[in-house]
């Protein structure tokens, strides 16, 4: 390791923090024009889809042509496609997603009831699935072709290939209803009990709805963590700072935990700001098995009906807060890797 | 690293207790003595508490158990018997209804009057946006005025379902302030009402808790307490019931219900039902102004085709291997054998009993001639018949149903292809645009079948812009129409009964739909927490979804020592709780652990 003199840091200091300030005005820039074009995509895609959205709510009932007509009228479905863009956009714009068709209660109202709920669920599933699967992914890439290795990775494959919905049913009938001598302890449904104690026995209630879900979620996700984990771990074994750090006789666990694992994190980092984007959504598959009153479930009721504002205000939101992150994933990484900086 | 992980632990409690704190809520402390609850699974969640613009069945169910109507289905005969309304005269031209509502009072102890009720119709005639859940049942209304408990209708014109008025009658010293109907969402708990129960709480797509009210002029219920628990998928709902977080459960399909079996603590309800599966058939769909609309199959214009069609469908075997056995062959319309009133058998001659010589000697007097390649012709040989069968994307039912029929068609000599289609583009080829040749239908059908009945009017073709409600394959038959204004003047019961009979039988020999089957009414519930529920009708019949609240009124719940079953979800609780702790700080204790073990070995 070189040390450089320090009038030639002051020197360097200034472009480079300006450098940082120009690639991440690029990159916010960017953003802003990537939203800019899904609100329009999402406008159009959404209409795109078959099906008219006020017969299908009025299916299964009779309506005579006059209330079809009211209906669309108060949808605004009777305007012309371009006076419901500029419409739609000038509303989205000024934070309004509209109200939603079969709620017939504003869509913004929709999603904050839900997104607690389906932040508490995929928060903690990540969280739970990034840590495992970090740190599976740096002792299995340490050491490739170990016992450790073949298992954590054969299992984390198995469980990545199976249908969510499959788990999570055998997870419930398991675990939910009990078989043999397992008892079944934990509940079938939701995000807490109808007859929920106050105060803290209420926290324990929701953690105790949460474990199903939770544990669906972290055995499908964590091995993409592991497996980007592994591989770069595996990238830094080799290196000759590792050879230097042996050689200067430091234990292999420290030489993993205090250098490879820190250089080899940063891919898995971009990953993890990546999938938060993802996180808001929800995972639509988990919230319908446990019924768990996220926007997963809500977006999946959307589509159903067909119901646009609702689809496209939670579309958006997803898609929103995926660019941010990916963004914000960009400027980490930029701040994090030097050799990202000067390329 | 161990920080971090550390770090990560903490991270995952923080979230769990911090963003749980945000949805705690307060909820009041259990009573001493152990109240009687039972618990009702729903797998539909409900769209909202207000019955202006509530449309889902639970939502509708919900409000049947919460208000009174002007009547109600008698619980053995299925006939109108007062509710709200105690008597009712009719004027001689059948235009002019008078009802006397009983004296009663609302669960907040107000005096119930005729006034609510003509409140309600009114609202519902003047205001656009109460007409979105029970629109069509105040169309007909000339004026609505009420006199003390007198509530005077005046018709347009004669209406003989008259009685069977879907709408609940709202109390109007609360509904009155309601500003915006459309956007009221009715969640001021507990709510105002006149029948056994009161909504006391809601969490959306979650639960409704309703407790039983004491105001009610029958008597409260025996229950203290209903519960409608909302499940998002059938299978969990199914384990719910058998771990006894639910107490009971409708609507099952067939391999949901069987999964019931065997169970001690299950009764498992197989009775009859109040749908009726059918075939509807483009048979040269036309609009309202009666021009040709969408691509139907010209060979299906022609009733020959469509008896051989009839002759070649072995319903027993649908019933035996598409529903499971769990279902009644159709050899009536599109009125199921539960309204022994209306129902409508074919027999002797009329009647179409699974036949392929006969569907095959039919075509070929027809003219319909087979090609080399087996498959027949139009007459004129102008096109092969090759049908399409519209089915919907992922029912599993419905595709068995089309291998089925695709099997019988063939020889006869035709093609039949199967068509998936999302929920919303099937009802749009189908009601709309005619773009099918053969679809799967099917309805529940109300104590009164004249709703069904008039999906086959006329009047019910979508207009030439594609505007217009609720048409049934595109009928338009004189005969049948002339029925059905006939039965609609008619206020005799028995003698209304005889014409619509006629009606069920020109739709079976004319055959625009073919009736498969009735599916059972499929339901489960606990024996240990329900001693007893009154089915609707009484005899043989359904419990949840039913068009009354019998069953729910007279519930009764299987009585226990107080405290047993608090015990019980307190294990589970502390269980439960275990779990979670150990599932969530577990986790990172082993990780740390099991490095520090590894780090040791190797030194």
């Amino acid at each position: 390791m070189t040390i450089a003199p320090p009038a030639v840091e002051a020197i360097d200091e200034q472009p480079a923090r300006r450098g940082l300030l120009r690639y991440a005005a690029a990159k916010v820039g960017g953003a802003l024009l990537s939203i800019a074009m899904v609100i329009v995509a999402t406008f159009f895609a959404f209409r795109l889809l078959p099906g008219d959205p006020v017969r299908a709510l009025a299916q299964g009932r009779n309506m005579t042509p006059e209330q079809l007509d009211l209906e669309r009228h108060r949808l605004g479905l009777d305007k012309s496609l371009a006076e419901q863009f500029v419409h739609f956009v000038n509303q989205t714009v000024h934070f309004d997603l509209g109200t939603s068709y079969e709620y017939k209660r504003p869509v913004l109202d929709l999603i904050g009831e839900r997104i607690g709920s389906t932040l508490l669920l995929t928060g903690t599933a990540l969280v739970m699935a990034v840590s495992l699967g970090i740190w599976q992914g740096a002792r299995a890439g340490w050491r490739p072709g170990s016992r450790f290795d073949k298992f954590s990775t054969g299992v984390s494959l198995v469980l990545w290939s199976v249908p969510t919905f499959w788990l999570g049913l055998l997870l419930l009938m398991v675990f939910a209803a009990g078989i043999g001598p397992i008892p079944g302890i934990f509940p079938t449904r939701g995000i807490e009990s109808v007859d929920a104690p106050d105060g803290f026995g209420y926290v324990l209630d929701v953690a105790k709805h949460m474990v199903l879900p939770c544990l669906t979620m972290v055995a499908v996700v964590y091995a993409q963590y592991l497996l980007v984990m592994r591989s770069s771990v595996l990238d830094e074994v080799g290196q000759d700072y590792v050879t230097t750090a042996r050689a200067k006789g430091l234990r292999d666990d420290e030489i993993r935990r205090r250098h490879a694992v820190p250089n080899a994190l940063l891919p898995t980092v971009t990953l993890v700001f990546m999938r938060i984007g993802f996180v808001v959504g929800g995972a639509v598959t988990v919230e319908a098995i446990f019924s768990w009153p996220g926007l997963g479930q809500l977006f999946y009721e959307a589509i159903r009906v067909p119901d646009f504002t609702l689809m496209q205000g939670t579309f958006l939101l997803i898609t929103v807060s995926v660019i941010l992150m990916n963004t914000l994933a960009d400027v980490v990484y930029h701040l994090l890797d030097p050799r990202v900086r000067s390329a | 690293m161990r920080r971090w992980i550390g770090a990560a632990a903490a991270m995952g409690m923080l979230a769990l207790g911090g963003l749980s704190g945000v949805t705690a809520q307060a909820v009041p402390q259990a009573d001493p003595v152990a109240p009687k609850v039972i618990r009702v699974g729903a797998t539909q969640s409900v769209d909202s508490l207000n019955p202006f613009l509530a449309v889902r069945l639970v939502s509708s169910s919900i409000h049947r158990w919460m208000y009174g109507f002007l009547t109600v289905p008698d619980a053995k005969t299925l006939q109108p018997s007062p509710d709200l309304a105690e008597s009712w005269t009719t004027s001689p031209d059948g235009l002019t209804w008078t009802f006397k509502i009983r004296q009663a009072k609302w669960s907040d102890g107000q005096p119930i009057t005729a006034d609510d009720a003509a409140w309600t119709f009114n609202k519902m005639i003047t205001d656009d946006g109460a007409k979105t859940a029970n629109g069509p049942a105040v169309e007909n209304f000339a004026s609505v005025t009420a006199s003390g408990q007198d509530l005077t209708i005046k018709l347009k014109a004669p209406q003989a379902s008259m009685l069977e008025n879907p709408v609940p009658i709202m109390p109007k010293h609360v509904w009155e302030k309601v500003g915006d109907i459309a956007k009221y969402e009715a969640t001021d708990f507990p709510a105002v009402t006149s029948g056994p129960y009161v909504a006391v709480e809601q969490k959306k797509d979650q639960y409704v808790k309703l407790k039983a009210n004491p105001n009610y002029w029958r008597g409260a219920p025996k229950i203290d307490e209903l519960q409608v628990i909302f499940y998002d998928n059938p299978a969990a709902a199914i384990v719910g019931l058998k771990k006894g977080d639910i107490d009971l459960i409708g609507r099952l399909a067939p391999p949901d219900f069987e999964a019931l079996k065997g169970d001690a603590n299950i009764v498992q309800w197989n009775e009859q039902g109040r749908r009726a599966t059918y075939l509807q058939i483009n048979h040269g769909a036309t609009t309202s102004d009666n021009k040709p609309i969408g691509d139907g199959h010209p060979a299906l214009k022609d009733p020959k085709v469509r008896e051989a069609l009839h002759y070649a469908i072995d319903k027993q075997k649908l019933v035996d291997e598409v529903q499971n056995g769990l279902a009644v062959p159709a050899d009536g319309s599109i009125i199921p054998p539960m309204y022994k009133d209306f129902f409508w058998q074919a027999s002797g001659a009329t009647k179409v009993s699974f036949d392929l010589a006969k569907a095959n000697q039919i075509l070929d007097e027809a003219g319909y001639k087979k090609g080399a390649d087996g498959i027949r012709t139009m007459p004129d040989g102008s096109r092969k018949l090759q049908f399409r069968f519209s089915i919907h994307t992922d029912t599993p039912i419905e595709e068995k149903l089309a291998e089925y029929l695709t099997g019988w068609f063939k020889e006869l000599g035709i093609t039949l292809t199967t068509k998936r289609l999302d929920s919303s583009k099937f009802t749009e080829e189908t009601g709309t645009t005619a773009l099918f040749d053969i679809a799967i239908s099917g309805w529940s059908v109300n104590p009164d079948p004249e709703e069904v009945l008039a999906t086959h009017l006329c009047s019910r073709r979508p207009t030439a812009s594609g505007e217009g409600g609720g048409t049934e394959s595109f009928y338009c038959d004189p005969q049948y129409e002339a029925l059905y204004q006939q039965q609609l003047k008619e206020l005799d019961r028995p003698k209304r009964a005889a014409i619509i009979k006629k009606m069920e039988e020109r739709l079976y020999t004319d055959a625009p739909v073919i009736a498969l089957y009735y599916p059972n009414d499929l339901e489960g519930y606990r024996k240990d927490r329900i001693a007893s529920i009154t089915p609707i009708p009484e005899d043989k019949g359904i419990l949840y979804g039913g068009s009354g609240y019998w069953p729910f009124y007279t519930l009764q719940a299987v009585t226990k020592d107080a405290g047993t079953d608090e015990g019980g979800s307190n294990t589970g609780l502390i269980a439960g709780v275990a779990a979670a702790v150990v599932v969530l700080l577990g986790g990172g204790f082993f990780l740390t652990r099991r490095r520090k073990t590894v780090a040791d070995d190797r030194e």
